[in-house]
């Protein structure tokens, strides 16, 4: 079950750029320096039941994404709290946690780490990740001279091989082929099934559609309206 | 407890990471490291022993003891701001805590650290030198140092990485940390006045007391040890304190 109460985040843009110490010394000398506020989630409050499967719709730039990554734990909201049950695995850009300069398998490692495996239970499921991604030729191969789609793979095959009780995806459908894309839809079907809770950002309404019962709809940070897909499809196409 | 050890471990896999990543592509690879303490003893050797006539007994380990205490904090603090840029993807695509991504950098330093202190050890007995029991001392001299550099690494770490020029700053700080520090000279050198103030530089506390240990074979004072300890864990309290207060934002300064 996930359950956040008044989550807002809270940025301060300086209008000028005052990136140095020494520019900060001279801009607070001169009060200079200039805030915009803005707010990237303002006071949202939902809750969603373990085994629900919910869509997060919205323009780009009203939060969908700032969200994901509070609920994930990357960043902090600046005021309210949420809690999770479960272990929770973010997807939230394609290249994940992955680093350009080591092999797929390297990254695997020290990814696998992060999410608190250890090295052996990773060479265990190493194969499998492969396998899955279907690039088990690749597996030495600098993340570099990875394709988006293939890095996007090996990502989500990861991902599937940790289990995770709470999955946080965020466009995970807009690289893959038309193998992949099956693939990660009957993936995603059996995690529905065996209870899991999952958040879906995505701009394709008619996946959302397809695959959520209940959709969560941003706008300019406000939380407009939770409930089911259908409805909220119908209110965002007239926004 | 599994908390713990999936900390432990992920510390230990990023610490490979920077390992990994610092030598890729490189055609000496860690020789590099092992090469610079040994140019550096090289140059201050010749100018402090030759130039200006040094009068210290066995002046080329004494040097070098310094140089590889002085090395540790010196590269772990400036390696603390690529440290982080390197994890940019785990930091801004996954929960990875900030705090452990400047421990691994530690740990990464530490290894270095300890190569070294395994080559100033075949150094120290080729020069026919012997070691006393004072050297056990090393288990507690060692941590502190350790625990140091990293109150320290957490103190900077949200400076580095809320200002941009900060390094400059740090750069020259550790010019003047250096001369304030006795690595090429005796401490006992300092102006009496000054001494009382001198002393209250950990890293030199920590050097004086290395050498007396292991050059010396003389047990420093049980006073002198507790004032470092002191220090030392006023510094993690400090650097874990404003870490902990400013270190959260890391994923949206980057």
């Amino acid at each position: 079950m996930i359950e956040a109460r008044n989550i807002t985040k809270f940025y301060r843009i300086p209008h000028e750029k005052t990136g140095t110490l020494f520019e900060q010394l001279l801009g607070r000398l001169k009060n200079r320096i200039m805030y915009e506020d803005f707010y990237a989630i303002k006071n949202a409050s939902f809750s969603i039941q373990k085994g629900e499967m919910v869509g997060l719709i919205g323009k780009n730039g009203s939060g969908k994404t700032t969200l994901l990554k509070i609920l994930g734990g990357i960043i902090e909201p600046t005021t309210g709290s949420f809690s999770i049950e479960g272990t929770v695995a973010p997807l939230l850009s394609l290249s994940v946690g992955f680093h350009n300069e080591l092999s797929a398998k390297e990254n695997l490692y020290l990814y696998g780490a992060v999410l608190g495996m250890s090295r052996r239970e990773i060479k265990e499921r190493l194969m499998a990740i492969f396998e899955f991604a279907g690039l088990e030729r690749f597996a030495d191969m600098k993340l570099k001279h990875f394709s988006s789609g293939m890095t996007a793979r090996l990502a989500f095959a990861t991902m599937v091989q940790t289990d995770p009780d709470v999955l946080l995806l965020d466009e995970i459908f807009a690289v893959g082929d038309k193998d992949f894309i099956p693939h990660c839809v009957s993936i995603l079907n059996s995690y529905k099934h065996r209870g899991k809770t999952i958040i879906f950002a995505s701009h394709d309404l008619t996946a959302v559609a397809k695959h959520c019962n209940k959709t969560i709809l941003l706008d300019k940070g406000e939380l407009k309206m939770f409930d089911e897909t259908k409805k909220v499809l119908e209110y965002y196409k007239n926004l | 407890m599994k908390d713990i050890k999936n900390k432990l471990n992920l510390i230990y896999e990023l610490s490979r990471l920077d390992f990994k990543l610092k030598y890729y592509g490189s055609a000496l690879g860690l020789f590099w490291s092992l090469l610079k303490p040994f140019m550096m003893l090289g140059i201050l050797y010749i100018v402090f022993f030759y130039f200006l006539k040094v009068n210290i007994p066995n002046y080329e380990v004494y040097l070098f003891l310094g140089i590889i205490f002085w090395n540790f904090f010196n590269d772990t603090t400036k390696d603390i701001a690529p440290g982080i840029a390197a994890k940019t993807h785990l930091l801004q695509g996954t929960n990875l805590p900030p705090f452990i991504v400047v421990a691994g950098t530690v740990l990464h330093s530490f290894w270095t650290f300890l190569i070294t202190l395994g080559i100033f050890f075949i150094f120290f007995f080729a020069f026919g030198l012997h070691l006393a029991t004072s050297v056990t001392m090393l288990i507690l001299i060692v941590p502190l140092l350790v625990l140091l550099t990293a109150g320290a690494s957490y103190f900077i770490a949200p400076l580095y990485m809320k200002f941009k020029d900060f390094g400059h700053i740090w750069d020259i700080f550790l010019q003047m940390l250096f001369w304030t520090t006795p690595i090429v000279y005796d401490y006992k050198l300092v102006p009496p006045s000054l001494s009382k103030w001198y002393l209250l530089n950990p890293i030199s506390r920590l050097i004086i007391d290395a050498r007396s240990v292991i050059i010396d074979g003389v047990y420093p004072e049980m006073k002198q040890i507790i004032i470092t300890i002191i220090i030392t864990a006023l510094l993690c309290t400090a650097g874990t304190f404003i870490f902990k207060k400013y270190g959260k934002r890391f994923a949206e300064e980057l």
